[in-house]
């Protein structure tokens, strides 16, 4: 099953390198906000005791609704161009999972490793526990793609359109925004990894159970 | 059977017209609040409750449809869901009003606010995706599917997002209204509503599930 | 395999009302009908892509009943809305299947399988979405025997090809209708004759 589903991961990149079109969309989305909130905001209009908000919750509005445009992708395209039945039958459900769930994580530890540091050094944010932030970046990438990936199978099979994508996660992820945010946060106050335990926790938590509910919805998802 | 229908639609009308008069002539105004706005903490209260009820009800429902594939548990998710989409706005306004009167503005981020304002999102994408199927078997699957989702990631909205928020919003309001040191005429008053809008969402669901299997058994014997 | 009383409707449309059959290695079954008579779905059905709305649809291999997930991987097909990937070469495509499948990939077998269905050696590593029609169908078939399927579903399988291709066709099902079931929807002539047995669906 793991060769199965490293084979679609395998695919998947291959295709994306090619055309770099989920890159470019993400990429650029990002930095398009980022640049717009850096130019206005900068790291001098924030009074003091704003920013650790702020600055948590900006970074967070950018990164996730950059991934909102470009993690139904991996799905709707197979369906657009009616690849979807050929790979329906070729593999097993799981494995089409699993590979793509790996793929949208991929994109989005992509994404924050270029925006990331970007964003600090454009808005002057100080973080004082790296490590920390480093897994709460990880973890929560991996909790966004799992619901990223699921949604995205399921309005594959509906109308695919992006709207639709937007409207299903929202509800789904704004808890785990909040958490991630609050993650941020105490990241960027204290070097201690302690710090985020809590947030981690809550994220671990999140993404265990959205990919356990994924792997036995998934394959009614996808086969109709 | 004809007659114990009609029975107990006149009885819950009763009943929830005592229930009315109770809330604005039995019970006192409670201590703490402007003027007579804890009256509202009677309609608000079993409308959070009953989406949260239709809520349970739609993810049995979508369960059973997983199962089964009978079109009667699609109608039974969808009616469902449709009552916990009418009554999440009612307790949302609800909600707004009370806070307004109270503390002067509509919307103050607490935690249970919120809860039921994701929860109406909810309400709304499972529509908006339902909306975007033609097809009715893959209608009730892919809605069903999303409905478990939801449910799986529902418990974050309510237990831990609040314990995080909490520890931003030290002076959350959830005190003012969750003191459970009321007076017994008022804890009458909303069992009693309690009851009285379980009974009003009981009676909407089993008509509205009523009247699907006709058009269903309609459909079918157009058929053939 | 056996199907019977297979119907399906699509919201207020019924496309298929009671088809019955059976599938088997040693008889062609051709599937013909006017557009819209629903060929393509009853192939969808009999693929296990689509549930029917009534009737049901059993495989059975030495006569051992088999779940829907068992069959899927016993199938070649070939439809019209069934495309390989673009951005890929055929090689490359031809690889991720049988990887997808649990199997190592042999270059050497895969290119000789092109070969076989006419597409020269100098296109096996182009992008797919630079070929004709004509060689994007090739590959298409390629994909749908790769694996020796046990059942073999073409819907319109001679479209966008050639003369050529469409011998190629011909001699796959040549080739496979005694080791597999082979189904053929199709309006075509030329591809009616290859039938053992015909199922006639009305609009």
């Amino acid at each position: 099953m793991l060769s199965e589903a490293m084979a679609v991961l395998g695919k998947e990149l291959t295709g994306e390198l090619r055309s770099r079109v989920a890159l470019n969309a993400i990429g650029l989305f990002a930095l398009t906000t980022l640049t717009a909130v850096a130019y206005q905001i900068g790291p001098y209009r924030i009074a003091a005791e704003d920013r650790p908000h702020l600055l948590a919750a900006l970074l967070w509005i950018i990164l996730f609704f950059a991934a909102t445009s470009g993690l139904a992708r991996v799905f709707v395209k197979e369906e657009d161009a009616h690849t979807a039945k050929t790979l329906r039958l070729a593999a097993r459900p799981e494995a089409v999972l699993l590979g793509k769930l790996l793929f949208n994580l991929l994109l989005l530890v992509a994404l924050e490793v270029f925006i990331v540091p970007l964003y600090c050094v454009l808005m002057a944010y100080e973080v004082k526990g790296v490590a920390g932030l480093v897994l709460v970046l990880a973890l929560g990438s991996l909790a966004l793609a799992a619901v990223a990936t699921i949604v995205a199978a399921i309005i594959s099979r509906a109308s695919g359109s992006g709207t639709l994508f937007a409207v299903l996660t929202v509800p789904l992820a704004l808890p785990l925004l909040v958490i991630l945010i609050q993650g941020t946060r105490a990241a960027a106050e204290s070097p201690d990894v302690a710090a985020v335990w809590p947030a981690l926790r809550a994220i671990v938590s999140l993404a265990g159970v959205t990919l356990i509910a994924s792997a036995y919805l998934f394959p009614v998802v996808w086969h109709d | 059977m004809t007659d114990k229908r009609w029975l107990l639609k006149w009885l819950l009308g009763v009943w929830l017209a005592v229930v009315v008069l109770g809330a604005f002539f039995y019970a006192p105004t409670a201590r703490g609040f402007k003027g007579e706005s804890a009256r509202i903490v009677f309609f608000h209260v079993p409308q959070a409750w009953v989406a949260v009820l239709a809520f349970c009800v739609n993810l049995i429902a979508s369960l059973r449809f997983l199962r089964t594939r009978d079109p009667i548990d699609d109608a039974r998710a969808a009616s469902a869901a449709g009552l916990g989409l009418l009554f999440s706005v009612l307790a949302t306004v609800t909600g707004s009003l009370f806070a307004k009167v109270m503390w002067g503005s509509f919307w103050n981020w607490d935690p249970r606010e919120v809860s039921i304002a994701i929860l109406l999102l909810i309400y709304a994408a499972y529509f908006a995706l339902r909306q975007a199927v033609p097809d009715e078997e893959r209608r009730g699957s892919l809605s069903a599917a999303y409905a478990v989702l939801a449910f799986v990631t529902m418990p974050f909205l309510v237990f831990v997002v609040p314990r995080i928020y909490w520890s931003l919003h030290p002076d959350t309001l959830l005190n003012a209204r969750g003191s459970i040191d009321m007076e017994s005429r008022m804890v009458q008053v909303l069992v009693a509503s309690l009851v009285g809008f379980t009974g009003l969402f009981s009676w909407l669901y089993t008509l509205s599930v009523r009247l699907a299997r006709i058009r269903l058994r309609r459909q079918q014997g157009v058929e053939g | 395999m056996s199907f019977e009383g297979v119907g399906k409707r699509f919201g207020a449309r019924t496309v298929l009302t009671g088809v019955n059959g059976v599938l088997r290695p040693g008889r062609v079954v051709v599937v013909t009908g006017p557009n819209g008579s629903g060929k393509s779905t009853l192939l969808n059905i009999l693929s296990g892509l689509i549930r029917p709305s009534r009737g049901s649809v059993r495989y059975l291999q030495d006569e051992v009943e088999l779940s829907r997930r068992g069959w899927l991987s016993k199938l070649g097909v070939v439809a019209p809305d069934m495309a390989v990937y673009e951005e890929l070469s055929a090689l490359e495509n031809l690889r991720f299947f049988t990887r997808l499948r649990g199997s190592k990939a042999d270059d050497v077998v895969l290119e000789g399988l092109l070969e076989s269905v006419g597409l020269a050696r100098r296109e096996h590593r182009r992008p797919v979405g630079a070929y004709s029609s004509g060689m994007k169908q090739r590959v298409k078939l390629a994909q749908a025997v790769l694996h020796e399927p046990a059942v073999l579903l073409l819907d319109e399988p001679s479209s966008n090809l050639d003369e050529a291709g469409h011998t190629v066709v011909g001699a796959l099902v040549a080739q496979f209708r005694e080791r597999a079931a082979v189904a053929v929807a199709t309006n075509d002539p030329r591809e009616t004759a290859w039938g053992d047995e015909e199922i006639r669906l009305a609009v």
